[in-house]
């Protein structure tokens, strides 16, 4: 206890502090005399604010700290702090500002004072320059934003708040405008803010800006750059635990203590995968929030041609546009030849460009429209003049605009692009080769005769889309498979078995599993066969052929060639009775999962069944990925890998060779002529000299002197 | 393994939204609507599906639809009573916004000819497309009431940003047996284009316009 002949409480605060949180009301005479002399000090500081008072400091933190105890008290102390922080801001010492905002933002966890008050006053504080007070304050705003929403959202509060923030996205002020921006996008990439309305204000006036810092942001915002960042983040953080834990335990003495937390731990990890799965963040890429994608495109257009930014702000502007004209399907027809401008081997970023006119075209943009920039492409690109990866290149970013717009592509070009299939460079004719697939899936009547490879079932079902004109299905895809036994899993679980020997399986398989579905009766089974039949009749095998005539000489058709007609219209009449048969099934019965599994074998079969291997990725996604554009074909025949495998393998069933110089026993010592190859080049110079065969002229010269020499001595 | 909707559900729920909308008559024809729920699909990292489907019978038999054709289909619109512009019409639109929303709104549905539907995006601007309206293609070859009825027995099952999308797959005037029908087709279809099937659905619905929903799933 504190001795009354010794009082020391008006001068040590934190003591003060710490017994009035125990006990407020004992201590409130205490409490006054300590606000009156902050009152007092006040005055004394406002006359003159630009000087540091470090007991002004101290007693502002310590009624700051203890303010909740006596509320009535209090009443004017925030306002009396956001009054001198409004007026003299920018005067203020850097340190007193700071404390005082700490003060304020003390009071605000406390919740004495009103957020929209305090946020107001932080945005003008933004004037001040003072880099560490404007980060400290924007931490500070996001957090105190995300702890309101941490329980629930209270609309009426967010929504005044945003229209706070929307109205300073706005501001004159260039820093205040950032971080408002700064402070939306980071609200809604932690699934605070994540409405529409929040986007399209970022939209409508973060994309407008005038401010070069805001307009990148917001532009950068739409990109999403760092969404996939966070998430991998939070994947990894249980799995991380979890693996190093298992490693300590696989490591460690094994104890019973250790065993209990490890298996604790596997048991968080199942929580909160759980957790996960239950709750999943609905967060989306704010491009699909934006309400008027359209005349979103249209201004950044605009504003990107009126413009005299630098190049990588005109990139992200096309960058976004690109992306709004692809997810939207949007027409905005001036983009094409702009962006053809950039479409040069020697243009920086030239790979970005090229992805963006992917990304920008997209089925509804008439073929017209996108013809020149395929053009240009081939034009610029891919001539034998450029090196291979520039070519190779051209020809990937083909590949991507076509798989979005196949209609661009003209026959001619095509059927040139085609030719590099032989090119010398590996890079190139991969390119070349892979667009070669892609028309074979989407068109193959543009390719010349012999590129349009064998057709798939897949392929022959697929229709040719004209301009415009929208698939409709009549019923589940492949729902057909569902007619037949489930023996069509068992084959495709076989592996590539070829068409002839899938028939001898066919029947085997039927055999084991005839009474496995109920469904079918034994008509369809006999129809199911003769349907096998026909697939395999396009592998032209004569055996297929002699079982089709044997059924038809069973129905007593004589002469041969009628029979084919008779069997090939017997065949469309199956065809069609399949589909409508499929179709009824559809509209009768729910399909199960099972079901679904057989259905997606057979489509996965019918994209195998002549002889392709893999079935072409057909992943159209959103972005075009630069990768895929990047992404030239450059291996060597053997990778190190295989090489050293390959050597090894050589090397197992034979003796270690022998020494080069022709020594078989190890022991003995070295030649002379082994040994000089270490030894000092000036040892051996005169010796390797006199090894050199003297030509013609020295020898002459050599016995010229000779003679001469004998001459003298006579 | 049994069929998730058993086919008692399914009629259990068609016939209570059917003797719901019966005892409770409206002034105008309510549609029925399958509402789905989806689960373990995050539209921000997977791809985002989208798939038309052709029913069996029409769900909205009130759909307007106009045909935007050449001089041969106009023709043949005028002898069969349905709504028509030529390329003409177009051009006096005139790229005009106001003009454009106007004619978009007030058609369902769009239909153009070949020769006419490549310059649709340049005669109109994006008005059709940003309503969603851009015209199927009719080609001379198909009849056209044909079309007219597909076009109106099509139905597009399409999840933009949220895990719930509901589609009109028919209407109280219908028989038991015809709803039960196209419910059928239209889930087997949407569950079809689900990346695992039956576990990527969280709920079905069927729901009348003002009435209540009865669960299927």
């Amino acid at each position: 206890m504190v001795r009354p002949n010794n009082n020391q409480l008006p001068e040590n605060l934190p003591q003060l502090q710490n017994l009035i949180k125990r006990d407020p009301e004992s201590y409130s005479d205490e409490f006054h005399i300590q606000y009156q002399h902050f009152l007092s000090l006040l005055e004394v500081f406002a006359l003159n604010p630009g000087e540091e008072n470090k007991s002004l400091d101290d007693i502002v933190m310590f009624i700051a700290q203890v303010a909740q105890c006596y509320p009535a008290v209090c009443e004017e102390f925030p306002k009396r702090l956001s009054d001198l922080l409004k007026n003299y801001a920018t005067v203020l010492d850097p340190a007193m500002r700071n404390c005082f905002v700490k003060a304020l933002i003390l009071l605000r966890n406390k919740n004495l004072v009103p957020a929209l008050d305090i946020l107001e006053l932080f945005f003008q504080l933004l004037r001040c320059p003072d880099k560490n007070l404007r980060t400290f304050l924007q931490t500070h705003i996001v957090t105190d934003i995300k702890n309101m929403n941490a329980k629930h959202k209270d609309m009426k509060l967010n929504s005044s708040l945003q229209a706070f923030m929307y109205s300073m996205l706005k501001d004159a002020n260039p820093k205040a405008a950032k971080m408002s921006a700064d402070i939306m996008i980071e609200l809604y990439k932690k699934n605070i803010w994540n409405d529409a309305k929040t986007v399209n204000v970022i939209a409508t006036v973060g994309c407008f800006s005038k401010v070069t810092k805001v307009l990148v942001t917001s532009l950068k915002f739409f990109l999403g750059h760092d969404e996939e960042e966070e998430e991998s983040d939070s994947d990894s953080e249980n799995e991380v635990d979890l693996k190093g834990a298992l490693m300590a335990n696989r490591v460690n003495k094994k104890t019973k203590k250790r065993q209990k937390q490890l298996a604790q731990i596997k048991k968080q990890a199942v929580k909160a995968q759980k957790k996960k799965k239950n709750a999943p963040a609905f967060n989306f890429s704010g491009i699909h929030l934006v309400h008027n994608p359209q005349g979103m495109a249209e201004g950044l257009f605009k504003q990107l041609q009126g413009s005299n930014e630098r190049f990588e702000v005109k990139l992200m502007h096309l960058d976004v546009i690109s992306r709004l004209i692809g997810i939207h399907e949007l027409f905005l027809f001036g983009f094409y030849p702009y962006i053809t401008r950039f479409l040069q081997p020697h243009q920086r970023q030239v790979t970005r460009v090229l992805q963006f006119a992917a990304q920008a075209s997209h089925e509804l943009v008439p073929g017209d429209i996108i013809e020149p920039i395929l053009k240009t492409i081939a034009n610029n690109f891919i001539t034998e003049r450029n090196s291979s990866d520039v070519m190779a290149i051209g020809l990937n970013a083909t590949r991507e605009i076509c798989m979005r717009c196949p209609l661009a592509m003209g026959e001619d070009l095509l059927q040139d692009l085609a030719m590099y299939k032989t090119y010398k460079e590996k890079s190139v004719m991969m390119a070349a080769r892979s667009l070669i697939t892609l028309y074979r899936e989407q068109l193959p009547a543009l390719l010349h005769k012999k590129d349009r490879g064998r057709q798939t079932e897949a392929q022959a079902e697929r229709k040719v889309r004209a301009y415009g004109e929208r698939e409709v299905h009549d019923t589940v895809l492949g729902a057909e498979a569902l007619l037949k036994d489930s023996k069509t899993i068992d084959i495709e679980s076989d592996g590539d078995t070829d068409s002839n020997d899938g028939e001898w399986v066919n029947v085997t398989h039927s055999d084991n599993e005839g009474g496995a579905d109920t469904d079918e009766d034994e008509d369809e089974e006999e129809e199911d066969e003769e349907e096998d039949d026909e697939e395999d009749d396009e592998g032209n095998s004569e055996e297929e052929e002699e079982e089709e005539e044997d059924s038809n000489a069973d129905e007593g058709v004589g002469s041969g060639e009628e029979a084919d007609k008779t069997k090939k219209q017997k065949a469309d009449l199956k065809i069609l009775n399949q589909k409508e048969a499929a179709q009824e099934l559809a509209l009768t019965r729910i399909f199960t999962d099972e079901d679904f599994k057989r259905i997606n074998a057979a489509n996965l079969k019918k994209t195998v069944t002549s002889a392709r291997k893999r079935p072409l990725e057909q992943d159209r996604a959103e972005f075009v990925k630069l990768n895929s554009i990047e992404m030239i074909y450059k291996k060597r025949k053997h990778d190190k890998e295989s090489r050293l495998e390959t050597v090894q393998a050589g090397r197992k069933d034979r003796e270690r060779f022998g020494w080069k110089d022709g020594r078989v026993n190890e022991n003995c010592s070295k030649t002379n002529r082994e040994k000089r190859k270490n030894k000092n080049f000036g040892m051996l110079r005169h010796k390797a000299r006199s090894k050199v065969k003297k030509s013609f002229k020295d020898k002459q010269q050599a016995l010229r002197k000779h003679l001469l020499h004998q001459k003298k001595m006579k | 393994m049994a069929s998730k909707v058993s086919r008692d559900t399914l009629y259990e729920g068609v016939n209570g939204l059917l003797d719901a909308s019966a005892k409770k008559k409206r002034g105008f024809l309510e549609t029925v609507e399958l509402q789905i729920g989806l689960k373990n699909y995050d539209p921000q990292k997977d791809k985002r599906f989208s798939g038309t489907v052709k029913l069996k019978h029409i769900p909205r038999p009130k759909m307007k639809v106009c045909i935007l054709g050449d001089q041969q289909h106009c023709d043949e619109a005028k002898a069969n009573n349905v709504e028509f512009m030529d390329a003409e019409a177009l051009k006096k639109l005139n790229k005009n916004k106001k003009l454009v929303k106007k004619l978009a709104k007030s058609y369902d549905a769009f239909l153009a000819s070949e020769s006419l539907i490549k310059q649709i995006p340049r005669l109109l601007g994006p008005g059709l497309n940003k309503a969603g309206k851009f015209p199927a293609l009719l080609s001379h070859q198909e009849s056209m009431i044909g079309k007219i009825e597909e076009v109106k027995s099509t139905i597009k099952f399409q999840m933009k940003k949220v895990l719930c999308l509901s589609v009109a797959v028919g209407h109280v005037g219908m028989k038991p047996d015809e709803l039960a029908q196209n419910v059928n087709l239209s889930i087997n279809f949407l569950v079809s284009l689900l990346k695992k099937n039956w576990q990527n659905v969280r709920s079905l619905h069927v729901k009348s316009s003002m009435g209540p929903p009865q669960r299927l799933y």
